[in-house]
């Protein structure tokens, strides 16, 4: 070794070789900390990101509300405000699981996970991290969404309904954080991933309880719309916030919830690993 | 293969090593059989043209793309078998490695230090020592979208250096540098080298190749064309010109004859100097201005030309026709 004097002080950590279980879980957690760290500064950095998160929900309430709201209210006999509301949670959450994947895309696009590869971590803190900060970015717009139904006139049954609708469509948007990362994982062009996401989330959430009861729409359609998890997720929201029986829908939405995490949480951090 | 480097008991330990590194997309060979090894303190250029295989090889040791065949180790660790062991011991920055561009300097610096788990404090002493050893200050704190490409290079080498790593990977550190960033960059370089940083650099500049590597594997198409140490390339093109300015008009024809037949002399009268090739070697130049000066030649000045990399970089690379000893098929 050459005995020149140092600049700065080395500082050569003790290698970590083959760490127990215990010891690489919490690594893991450390990491998905400070990947929540950056992306969380990255979040305050661009307020446009959850200015575009929530303008989808605005659109949809004021729209839907003062367009189709007379006409599917008086159809199916129904205050049309308070169904339309807890369905925008769950559409404004989707939203926002939409930037997990092209925030991801663009990490991938830009290069910066490839430093992230070559680091001592844990590969999935990168996207743990992401959608975490994605479901903390969902929190604020669906608190913006909230305050817009209560400027036009909803109403929640109770506090604790208000805060277990935001929490339960908080829940669905990180299980779709999910599906999103893995398909950011796999086609890694922001373009691309943009109009793949469009694929699934418009036709999921307009053949869905969302905006209108399933007994208004065809027959042959009703078993999808009935079961699909943007209908779930809609209906047990809805029996949250305006405190009607949830029971079921809960249950059946967080399944959908769990299904999503078993299938696409080994699946994209595989499809993130993958080098060629 | 031409081995680099002596190996004395006294050296270094090796701390870099490729071996056969192979490599193919489809039918397309990116590397085939690159084998090297650095010690601490060496320097390693790979050079070679946009394409010839030198970030697949860099990204193969580095952990992000797998080995089709041979292997790559980072102080004994196998690169394949142990990547968890050789991420601690690497630092890679260029084009294959970004940093955020929506966090500042410091804050990037900051987010590696932690993924790397430096403690907190040391963390912070050496975010701030690091800024200021690399004179960043005056942009650490705006985020790095905005930088000049000088300080976005600077950020991107420092970024590596945060968990002081014995093992640096610079994959065209100092593309699209302007003259004076990229000699900063440099002096970094080779004080990193001088503190016993095993680097390995890749480079499409041969200026760069010479001044900081002490061995160098030219690569082109995927295979390693020459290796050896910039003198030792130099060496093998035996090219240098020996070029004389003689002094009156009249001289130069006579200077012509003295020389005799040398295949390759070049002539050009009007400023009257002659290119004279003289092989490998000052002798043959000594002995040819003695021979000029007895023959009573006024010689208003002179000087041996050696071949640049650039040269031995174009006759080995394809790109220029003139055969060498151990130019390749």
């Amino acid at each position: 070794m050459t005995a020149t004097t140092r600049a700065i002080s080395r500082i050569r950590q003790e290698l970590v070789i083959d760490p127990s279980a215990g010891l690489r879980l919490r690594r893991a957690i450390q990491d998905t900390g400070s990947v929540l760290w950056r992306d969380v500064i990255r979040t305050t950095r661009q307020p446009e990101m959850l200015a575009f998160a929530v303008v989808m929900g605005v659109f949809f309430l004021v729209l839907f509300n003062y367009v189709f709201g007379g006409s599917i209210g008086a159809g199916a006999r129904i205050d049309y405000l308070a169904f339309l509301v807890p369905g925008v949670f769950v559409i404004t959450a989707l939203q926002g699981a939409q930037q997990t994947s092209l925030g991801l895309a663009a990490d991938l696009a830009e290069g910066v996970t490839d430093r992230f590869r070559s680091l001592p971590m844990s590969q999935l803190a990168v996207i743990a991290g992401r959608t975490i900060a994605d479901a903390m970015r969902n929190v604020a717009g669906l608190i913006l969404v909230a305050l817009l139904a209560l400027l036009m006139g909803y109403r929640f049954a109770s506090l604790g309904g208000a805060l277990a609708a935001i929490a339960l469509a908080t829940a669905v948007g990180y299980g779709f954080s999910w599906l999103g990362a893995a398909i950011a994982a796999k086609i890694r062009q922001p373009d691309m991933v943009g109009m793949l996401s469009m694929f699934w989330l418009f036709p999921l959430m307009l053949a869905s309880t969302a905006f209108s009861p399933a007994e208004t729409m065809p027959g042959w359609l009703q078993p999808f719309v009935k079961y699909q998890p943007i209908s779930a997720a809609s209906d047990a929201v809805r029996a949250l916030a305006n405190g009607t029986a949830a029971g079921a829908d809960v249950s059946l939405t967080a399944g959908w919830v769990a299904l999503l995490l078993i299938v696409f949480v080994p699946l994209s951090l595989r499809l993130y690993r993958k080098v060629d | 293969m031409i081995t680099t480097g002596s190996s004395t008991s006294d050296s270094p330990a090796v701390v870099i090593e490729a071996r056969s590194l192979t490599k193919s997309y489809g039918d397309v060979r990116a590397l085939q059989e690159l084998s090297f090894s650095v010690r601490a303190g060496q320097v390693v250029g790979l050079l070679g043209p946009n394409g010839a295989g030198k970030t697949t090889a860099i990204k193969m040791m580095t952990t992000l793309t797998s080995i089709d065949k041979g292997s790559a180790a980072i102080n004994g660790f196998d690169v394949s078998a142990r990547p968890d062991e050789v991420r601690q011991l690497i630092g890679l920055a260029g084009q294959s490695a970004a940093v955020d561009e929506k966090l500042t300097a410091r804050e990037n610096l900051e987010l590696f230090g932690r993924l790397y788990k430096i403690p907190r404090g040391e963390r912070r002493r050496r975010v701030a020592g690091l800024i200021d050893q690399f004179d960043m200050g005056q942009f650490a704190d705006r985020t790095a979208g905005t930088y000049s490409g000088g300080e976005r290079r600077r950020l991107d080498v420092v970024a590596a250096l945060i968990a002081d790593p014995p093992a640096l990977f610079l994959d065209e550190p100092t593309t699209g540098l302007d003259p004076r960033s990229r000699a900063e960059l440099w002096n970094a370089i080779s004080m990193l080298a001088a503190q016993g940083t095993a680097i390995v650099l890749t480079t499409q500049y041969l200026e760069e190749a010479d001044r900081l590597a002490g061995d160098i594997l030219i690569i082109d198409h995927g295979r390693v064309v020459a290796s050896g140490t910039p003198e030792t390339l130099k060496r093998q093109l035996r090219r240098d010109v020996l070029e004389v300015h003689v002094a009156a008009d009249e001289d130069v024809a006579a200077a012509l004859a003295i020389v005799g037949p040398v295949v390759g002399v070049t002539t050009d009268t009007p400023s009257r100097r002659i290119g004279i090739p003289v092989g490998d070697g000052a002798a043959r130049s000594l002995d040819l201005l003695r021979a000029l000066q007895d023959g009573g030649i006024a010689i208003a000045d002179f000087q041996l030309r050696r071949p640049t990399l650039d040269d031995v970089f174009l006759v080995l690379t394809g790109s220029a026709t003139i055969e060498t000893e151990e130019a390749p098929s």
